[in-house]
């Protein structure tokens, strides 16, 4: 496979388990941080992530939401990045319960791939399941590596 | 059974925004849309983890199928969409 692993993208220190958010936009505003923290995006791409969540909400399903910037915030982006943060508690979105945020950031085109490995992993339920009650990077990283020598 | 096939206008293909558009689109159909790539790969086009998952790019070609009433007016509505820059804004 020539896509770019998920795993490469994402730190060890950008998982981050035990979050609360009080709304969804305070949930994107602190995968944005967590980004920034990350060197991946310069604040502004904070701002777009959330114009982004305001104009269409990036929910897709399984607990889980897939905060992004919109294509004007591209140019605040660094280095393509994952983050990926835990609400046990959950966060409501429009009605939805999102319990795991994954923040993305992508200057190029690379991430229609990135999000196409992403939704096949959260179409296995048994797998997207694990992504909602992990309690260590490990448990993340390796749900995140891809598994081509599945048998199935 | 109606079917219909479009490239993709967005200018970013089918990612996040023009996918989650397109699947809620798809969703309020009424009747259940199937999504087909050129390589033979079917989704329901209500999912949107399912539309993510094909990674479609720009330009690419899908077929759009659905059965039952309003099939045609509903894939008609969803063509319309998908011949739209979504990412336009």
């Amino acid at each position: 496979m020539a896509d770019t692993a998920l795993t490469s993208l994402l730190a060890e220190d950008s998982i981050r388990l035990d979050c609360t958010a009080v709304d969804r936009f305070d949930a994107v505003r602190q995968c944005g941080a967590a980004l920034v923290a990350a060197g991946a995006v310069d604040e502004s791409y904070v701002d777009a992530m959330i114009q982004r969540e305001n104009t269409v909400s990036t929910f897709v399903g399984e607990g889980v939401a897939i905060p992004h910037g919109t294509l004007a915030g591209k140019e605040s982006v660094k280095r393509d990045a994952l983050v990926v943060l835990r609400f046990p508690e959950g966060v409501d979105w429009e009605g939805n319960a999102v319990s795991v945020c994954v923040g993305i950031a992508a200057a190029g085109g690379g991430h229609i791939a990135l999000l196409s490995q992403l939704a096949e992993i959260l179409l296995d339920p048994a797998k997207a399941e694990q992504l909602r009650t992990a309690t260590s990077a490990e448990q993340v990283y390796s749900l995140l590596t891809p598994s081509d020598d599945d048998d199935d | 059974m109606p079917e219909r096939t479009v490239s993709i206008a967005s200018s970013v293909g089918l990612h996040a925004r023009p996918a989650s558009l397109f699947s809620q689109a798809a969703a309020k159909a009424g009747v259940p849309v199937t999504l087909t790539t050129k390589a033979g790969k079917s989704v329901n086009a209500a999912s949107i983890l399912g539309i993510l998952s094909l990674g479609i790019g720009h330009g690419e070609e899908v077929t759009l199928k659905a059965e039952g009433d309003g099939a045609d007016a509903a894939l008609d509505s969803l063509v319309e969409l998908l011949s739209t820059d979504l990412d336009k804004e």
